[in-house]
């Protein structure tokens, strides 16, 4: 099934961004979370402490654990962040850039 | 029955910690005697900065034994202090900063301390993070910065093993000399030392009062403000030539502000808040001297006491007119010298002299 | 610094209410919110890029937010959306970091509208990908048209989770079973006389009792989920019997595949803000645990400091509105716009929305605890990773107080600011201490009461600082 309703709605016209690399469908309006969720992606970041996988989780901009990198900058909220065309997203890993060695 | 010590030292704190540790490990009999929880006032709350050259010429020499005490602490003792010493710069922001710090560069020299002068092109490739309004820095390898969070419990577990008692939820609310000893009201306990040790902070006046004994103890009202974990920017202790900023970030990301900024709050009352509009400055000096911090998040801000005297110094020796009463608090700045204070304060109350010149702080100067 | 009569924090609908009757009786207004859009989390909606064809079930609730938002274009009300209040230095002055816009609002007094944030009850697994709250789960579905799984399973406790499988059937999604904690069948005759005083809400919750019929899915009362399982996602959920003292029956436990377990164990008052200013709170369980306490016209104990709707104490949309405009109604006549015994038509509405509110807390009274969910190896503090375990071995190392299990631990810390994690470490402390979570003084919050940039403290004009002379001496009192 698709993971977008369509019933009752018009979304208008879709574009692009792209997620690690791969492009995913977002339509005008549509949080970077919205997308990726409805593109089958689950899995937003990886802790810094243990390499956990996390994704969305409150979807009020609470619990700060659906973070990305977006455009080389760590740490936006994927449910709080509109989806832009041509934004270069990224799966978090720990603290989303190089850590002091 | 009251209980017997050779010794006890009312603090726990790192002053009161250290003493005892040192007193401890030359065998001698302690009990440490702490209000609330051990690290649970200014040591566990502060900024962890162990900047030499940020000090007051008058304490330059107590502060450098103190950072080797600390580096020994993580490498020699296994207590996770966090301690890392990774050099500090101290920045200047206007003409008339530069020129302060020039003066404090010599000064520093002539005792023995020597920096590094940083400006222009020199500055930038050690430091490409600093803000266009830094217009000269002076680089210290002695600069060092710890976790006051985690170097707590350790050092409570070091001053156990090395033999001392830790009382706590114990308030020193009376002490009485009595017979050569001092009888000690704590918390419903009565404890009986023939030695006493005042380590209690900011609190050290009104303790000092139980005996008789004056001295002038400001309490500070410092706030400090953490951000974000980020990756990694900042790879020096940073400090400022007019004393208000401090600024390092921890391997984990996050990133400490401070500077001395007050907050609001009252010793008596027991209250310490943070001030709005103080924050703000503190941050905007933080932003001004690293730009890129303006894109973190702050998650959290705090205030602690510090507790000062008078004249800034630290409060170190024996108690004018109590025999066998010592005060060992009050340094600025006391979390980077507390080791070193300790081992003085053990070494005077052992041998009846210091190894470092102490004599500027006895705290006679005020009686 | 900007000055008005009434400064709202939140535009869900009781602030909105609030607005909307303030602004009627003639008083300035600013409208400070988080969100980009008004509505808070019930009237949330599409974005302005989806246009409606045709009816559908969300229509109805989107235009009733509609006509509330309205007052947000009203010529007495100054709204601020993507605004975070990070502190109030006075109970008058309101702290708002909103990029070039930060800066201070000054107000005669003060509404906070704050809502609800989740109520965190760890279990194994909850932090997979997956496992997403009641809450979140509505907000893809009213405000992006999107369901983030295909087959879910729904378990807490309370009435969203009926709401929210309904909807989830309405999205075309698999939902495998509702799984709410309370006995609520056996408990329901006996509550009835009190749930017919809302009739519409009733009538509302057994249209999605009647959806969920229908298509099939199983609500188990008196069941928990106990486990999320999966390695970089959640497939399936594990749920067990639990009664009514928390003893959960491992051994019937069952295991349901999913692609997408909503939990959702209620939600409790975003009582931040009051904290802060020292207001005076009480612990409620049935309303969501830490409660403001409120005089009859809904002042707390800081004067001109007012609070409506669920972030007091939880008792859902309809009560939310009607505190708006009684809270609104009481700063009116605070500021000499409207006379005692005037404007009391929503009093009556409220006495029966209590009444109903009752009913429904009784009907879903909890079990007493959910601490038998958190085995050794869940996570506690999700922002540091930090397990039960790891909790209590730093306890028998010697770390006794809540002070000290954060700093040994590092949890409350994160991002969240102890959001996560600090009902159950109070529920923990308690444990230990053998009393109840309201016996556990939690910390008092400092700004910011949210994570905001740091570049927002540098926007507002401010006289320069005061700086001493001499940085070493003291500046503090003797
Ligand atoms: C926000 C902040 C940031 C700071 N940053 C730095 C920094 O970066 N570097 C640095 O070197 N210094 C810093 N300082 C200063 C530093 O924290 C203090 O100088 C140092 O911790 C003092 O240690 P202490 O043991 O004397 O006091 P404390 O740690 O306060 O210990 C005193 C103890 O005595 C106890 N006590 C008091 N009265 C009684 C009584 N009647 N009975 C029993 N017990 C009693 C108290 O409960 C307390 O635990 C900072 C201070 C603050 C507040």
């Amino acid at each position: 099934m698709t993971r977008r309703i369509d019933q009752g709605i018009d979304r208008g016209a879709a574009f692009r961004f792209d997620f690690d690399g791969q492009p995913v469908v977002a339509y005008p309006g549509e949080t970077v979370a919205g997308a990726l969720l409805a593109a089958g992606v689950a899995r937003f970041r990886t802790t810094a402490r243990s390499a956990m996988p996390r994704g969305l989780y409150c979807g009020m901009g609470m619990c700060w654990e659906c973070l990305v990198v977006i455009d080389g900058r760590p740490s936006n909220r994927a449910c709080m962040t509109e989806a832009r065309p041509g934004m270069r997203v990224e799966t978090q890993r720990g603290l989303g850039g190089p850590e002091r060695s | 029955m009251p209980r017997r010590v050779e010794i006890a030292v009312i603090g726990a704190g790192v002053a009161g910690l250290c003493t005892a540790l040192f007193l401890a490990r030359a065998g001698r009999e302690v009990l440490v005697i702490e209000r609330g929880a051990a690290w649970g006032e200014s040591s566990g709350a502060n900024a962890g900065t162990l900047s030499l050259q940020i000090k007051r010429n008058e304490v330059l020499q107590v502060s450098r034994r103190a950072i080797e005490l600390w580096r020994d602490f993580q490498e020699i003792d296994g207590i996770e202090v966090g301690f890392e010493q990774i050099g500090g710069l101290r920045v200047a922001t206007s003409e008339r900063e530069v020129a302060m710090l020039r003066r404090s560069q010599g000064e520093q020299a002539a005792l023995g301390v020597e920096t590094e002068w940083l400006d222009g092109n020199r500055l930038r490739d050690m430091a490409p993070w600093l803000g266009p309004d830094v217009r000269a820095a002076t680089f210290c390898g002695w600069d060092s910065m710890s976790v006051p969070l985690t170097g707590g419990p350790g050092l409570a577990r070091a001053v156990e093993r090395a033999g001392a008692v830790l009382l706590a939820d114990s308030n020193v609310v009376s002490i009485r000399q009595d017979g050569g000893r001092f009888r000690i009201g704590a918390g419903g306990n009565s404890i009986e030392a023939e030695r006493l040790v005042i380590a209690a902070g900011a609190w050290t006046g009104q303790v000092c009062a139980m005996l008789g004994v004056d001295l002038p103890v400001a309490a500070d009202v410092n706030m400090l403000t953490i951000t974000e974990p980020a990756p990694h920017l900042i790879d020096r202790v940073i400090t400022h030539i007019g004393g208000i900023l401090s600024l390092k970030q921890y391997p984990n990301g996050t990133c400490l502000i401070g500077g001395g900024w007050q907050g609001r709050g009252e010793l008596a009352a027991g209250t310490r808040e943070t001030e709005h509009v103080s924050l703000m400055h503190n941050l905007r000096v933080a932003m001004q001297v690293v730009p890129d911090l303006a894109k973190l998040r702050m998650v959290r801000s705090w205030a602690g006491y510090e507790g000062v005297a008078a004249d800034a110094l630290p409060l170190f020796g024996a108690l004018p007119g109590v025999a066998g009463a010592y005060v060992n608090a009050c340094a600025r700045g006391g979390y980077h010298q507390g080791p070193a204070l300790g081992e003085e304060m053990a070494r005077l109350m052992l041998e009846g002299r210091t190894g470092l010149d102490m004599r500027a702080f006895d705290p006679r100067r005020f009686a | 610094m900007k000055t008005c009569d009434l400064a709202i924090v939140g535009a869900g609908p009781a602030g909105l209410a609030a607005a909307t009757e303030a602004a009627e009786l003639g008083l300035d207004v600013v409208v400070v919110d988080e969100n980009a859009r008004p509505g808070g989390q019930y009237f949330r909606h599409p974005p302005a890029g989806f246009r409606p064809v045709g009816e559908t079930p969300w229509e109805k609730d989107i235009r009733r937010g509609q006509s509330l938002f309205a007052v947000l274009g009203h010529p007495r009300v100054t709204y601020l959306p993507d605004a975070v209040v990070w502190d109030m230095p006075e109970p008058s002055v309101l702290a708002v970091a909103a990029g070039p816009r930060s800066g201070r609002v000054q107000a005669r007094a003060v509404i906070l509208a704050p809502g609800a944030q989740d109520r965190p009850v760890p279990f194994p697994g909850w932090t997979l990908p997956g496992v997403i709250s009641a809450g979140g789960v509505q907000n893809l579905l009213k405000g992006q048209r999107i369901v983030p799984g295909t087959r879910a399973v729904v378990a807490g406790n309370g009435p969203l989770l009926l709401l929210v499988g309904a909807n989830l059937v309405r999205a075309g999604v698999k939902v495998a079973a509702i799984i709410e904690a309370a006995p609520i069948w056996r408990r329901l005759p006996a509550e009835l006389v009190r749930l017919v005083a809302a009739p519409p809400i009733l009538a509302q919750a057994l249209r999605y009792r009647a959806i969920l019929a229908h298509a099939g899915v199983p609500i188990l009362a008196g069941w928990t989920a106990v486990e999320a399982s999966g390695s970089q996602a959640v497939d399936q959920a594990i749920i067990a019997p639990i009664d009514e003292t928390g003893v959960v029956d491992r051994a019937r436990r069952r295991r349901i595949d999913c692609d997408l377990l909503v939990t959702g164990f209620g939600i409790s008052p975003a009582v931040e803000l009051p904290r802060l200013l020292g207001a005076r709170l009480r612990y409620d369980a049935l309303r969501g645990g830490w409660t403001v306490e409120r005089s009859a016209d809904f002042e707390t104990s800081v004067a001109n400091l007012f609070v409506a709707g669920d972030g007091a104490a939880i008792g859902g949309v309809e009560l939310a509105l009607a505190e708006g405009h009684l809270a609104a109604q009481a700063v009116a006549r605070r500021l000499g716009r409207l006379h005692a015994g005037e404007g009391s038509t929503w009093e009556a509405r409220w006495t029966r929305l209590d009444r109903f509110r009752r009913g429904l807390e009784s009907l879903y009274r909890p079990p007493r605890s959910y601490r038998a969910l958190i085995t050794p190896e869940t996570i506690v503090c999700r922002c540091e990773d930090v397990t039960r375990a790891e909790i209590e071995r730093r306890r028998g190392e010697g770390a006794a107080s809540a002070v000290q299990l954060k700093a040994a631990t590092r949890m409350t810390m994160g991002r969240c600011q102890g959001r996560n994690c600090l009902p159950t470490l109070a529920t923990l402390l308690a444990d230990w201490a053998g009393t109840e979570a309201s016996a556990i003084a939690m910390p008092r919050p400092r700004p910011p009461i949210r994570p905001i940039p740091i570049g927002d403290l540098a926007v507002e004009d401010l006289p320069p600082p005061d700086l001493p002379a001499d940085p070493h001496l003291p500046r503090g009192r003797r």
